[in-house]
């Protein structure tokens, strides 16, 4: 285990936390102001990554792709709240449960149908595949570091958004008393849309970052939606702040076991099985970590005042 | 007195419909052995597990409204007895059946005592989170085929071969039956109306001296233990067992046969697994048939169902039957 590659997975981890973070906001308002258990969120980004890479290919410019694909995200959520998610919200967890996972279904065939079974390629352009060195003789992709530094920015537009701005106050107004904010003349219909739309834009924009790291196929977004449920189980729901840092933890826990628990586990057992057990039990660690928090602080760590 | 009356005739409707389901599915295989349909004996046993499983789930989220998302991990630890008990060279199925039940008994005291210290979303999140622990586990677990699973023979039960035909369907509906009789006592005793009691409101039944969490763990455990024993015979029919037995999509597919069949009713699960089921198989074909290119795709379609079902099929196809019933009895 040398500093380089430490330090690289360091890295890694940072951009898994903050690609998650981009996943989870939106789905942390959308549980916490709404009280709706939505599971589809990992259909938005899919969606997100899918709208990329195929108008990438269409268009033939990266960036071209990535400008129409986030008003496709956009309007996907808007869209989808419109048509499905508003006539669930009075129903209790366990029926938004088993529609979103209809929901579910119907994405990833959806996209099948569309788009094949198989992978989609989508090809950095030349101008980001490079390497930076982060410090003298530590190369780094590029493109990661684009994705940080994009995280990083949408982290604090959606901070300043939901703390500076009037529709981040009434948001808050409303994960704390929807019927009080309501009657206070906010229209919270309106408002559950925008939510909506914002937080399935944000997820989009994290599908399309993961798309050239990752492969861009249907069922894509399940995995990080588990995640980005943990996240925001550990941060709180419906907390912002709280599901940032729990974002970061939750990307470095799971990026940084898979690489160290095979290492670790080598010391004292045989190579070949400590490398097949090292990423399944990095898996686990995560879980494990939100098991604890909730046996210890069953509202997660930083829940919002209520 | 006709609400009381209405309530008792309800009562006893779900329990006949229990009742005609074990019948018919006692009587199944003698029409499958007229009509020469051998593989719908193998559908009716997995409607028979998954009805059973569903049932056991039914208990902590029909009747005692706490949303378990994380069901299928005690499916899965059932199934993964008969595995690693095999894997040591223990053949016995009664011994299967009882290693199942202990360990499920055990991880349903654990994972209750733990998750229910949560409620509302979070406690939907903290079993999923306990079932994708344990998915994770057995996939790391390569002494019993990580990944890829490991094929078993089918348990020995002293006399009763399960290779001959039918056997296995019959020990099966036995087991059905034992599980519906105990359910039906279970939802009937002071427990059971204890357990609805706090579902629809628990601090009045702690204002009225009960500890809810004693109920609650209880019904967990039971439902859990529930859950093994199908998962046990479900590795035993399948002869192979692997972590995808236990996908956080099973849990949820546990959850659509509730919902299918109608919430906290007995009969309900069971109703609900044959219509999944079946769906599961004629769904393909019948896309075949207006779009074959199609047929492969069947989710596109089977999404949107599932999402109609949510909005309108409020009662599941029990409380359909019901609304016949008494639509009928009244004209």
């Amino acid at each position: 285990m040398t500093f380089t590659l430490f330090l690289e997975q360091a890295f890694n981890g940072f951009q898994a936390g903050i690609t998650l973070f981009l996943i989870a906001a939106g789905l942390t308002l959308i549980l916490g102001i709404m009280d709706f258990v939505f599971l589809a969120h990992g259909s938005q980004v899919m969606i997100g990554a899918y709208a990329a890479a195929s108008l990438t290919a269409l268009t033939q410019n990266f960036y071209l792709g990535i400008l129409f694909a986030i008003p496709i995200s956009f309007f996907a959520g808007y869209a989808l709240e419109y048509l499905v998610i508003r006539h669930l919200y009075k129903r209790d967890h366990m029926e938004q449960v088993l529609a979103t996972f209809g929901l579910i279904l119907f994405f990833n065939e959806a996209i099948r149908v569309g788009f094949g079974p198989a992978a989609l390629h989508s090809n950095l352009p030349a101008s980001l595949s490079g390497f930076v060195y982060i410090l003298p003789e530590i190369p780094y992709p590029e493109f990661r570091l684009l994705v940080i530094l994009v995280g990083f920015a949408c982290a604090i537009g959606i901070h300043l958004l939901v703390s500076r701005t009037r529709l981040g106050a009434t948001v808050r107004a409303g994960a704390s008393n929807a019927a009080m904010t309501a009657a206070l003349g906010v229209n919270i219909t309106r408002l559950r849309r925008l939510v909506f739309a914002i937080g399935a834009c944000f997820a989009g924009v994290a599908g399309m970052m993961l798309g050239p790291l990752t492969s861009v196929e249907p069922g894509m977004g399940e995995p990080l939606l588990i995640l980005s449920l943990v996240v925001i189980i550990i941060g709180g729901i419906g907390s912002v702040r709280g599901a940032f840092i729990a974002a970061i933890i939750v990307g470095m826990v799971d990026t940084m076991g898979r690489v160290m628990l095979p290492v670790i586990l080598r010391s004292f057992m045989e190579q070949a099985s400590a490398d097949g057990a090292g990423p399944a039990l990095a898996s686990m660690m995560v879980y494990i970590l939100m098991a604890v928090v909730l046996v210890f602080k069953p509202t997660g760590l930083f829940p919002p005042n209520r | 007195m006709t609400r009381f009356f209405s309530l008792i005739g309800r009562g006893l409707l779900q329990h006949r419909a229990m009742m005609y389901l074990l019948v018919g599915f006692a009587l199944f295989p003698l029409y499958t052995g007229f009509a020469d349909l051998p593989f719908w004996n193998d559908v009716a046993i997995r409607i028979m597990l998954l009805g059973m499983a569903a049932m056991g789930l039914n208990l902590v989220l029909g009747y005692g409204g706490m949303v378990s998302f994380g069901h299928a991990a005690f499916f899965g630890i059932g199934a993964y007895c008969v595995g690693i008990s095999s894997y040591y060279d223990i053949f016995n199925g009664w011994i299967h059946i009882g290693f199942s039940l202990v360990t499920c008994g055990l991880m349903g005291v654990i994972i209750g005592l733990l998750s229910l210290r949560t409620s509302g979303i979070y406690f939907i999140m903290i079993t999923l989170a306990f079932a994708q622990m344990l998915f994770f586990a057995f996939v790391s677990l390569e002494t019993f085929g990580g990944d890829d699973g490991m094929s078993i023979d089918r348990a020995e039960f002293g006399l009763i071969d399960l290779y001959e035909p039918l056997r296995l369907y019959f020990l099966v509906w036995a087991a059905l039956v034992i599980v519906s009789l105990l359910l039906m006592f279970i939802v009937h005793s002071r427990f059971g109306v204890t357990l609805r009691a706090i579902k629809s409101n628990e601090s009045r039944v702690e204002a009225m001296g009960l500890t809810p969490l004693k109920f609650k763990i209880t019904a967990y455990v039971i439902s859990a233990m529930i859950c093994g024993l199908a998962g046990t015979l479900f590795a035993s029919w399948q002869e192979y067992v692997s972590p995808d037995i236990m996908h956080w999509t099973r849990s949820g597919e546990l959850m659509i046969i509730i919902i299918l069949g109608g919430l906290g009713t007995l009969a309900g699960p069971l109703l609900g697994a044959i219509a999944f089921l079946l769906l599961e198989e004629f769904l393909p074909e019948l896309i075949q048939a207006i779009a074959p290119d199609y047929a492969e795709n069947w989710m596109i379609v089977f999404g949107p169902i599932l999402i109609a079902i949510v909005m309108f099929g409020r009662g599941g196809l029990l409380g359909l039957l019901i609304k016949l019933f008494q639509r009928k009895g009244a004209s």
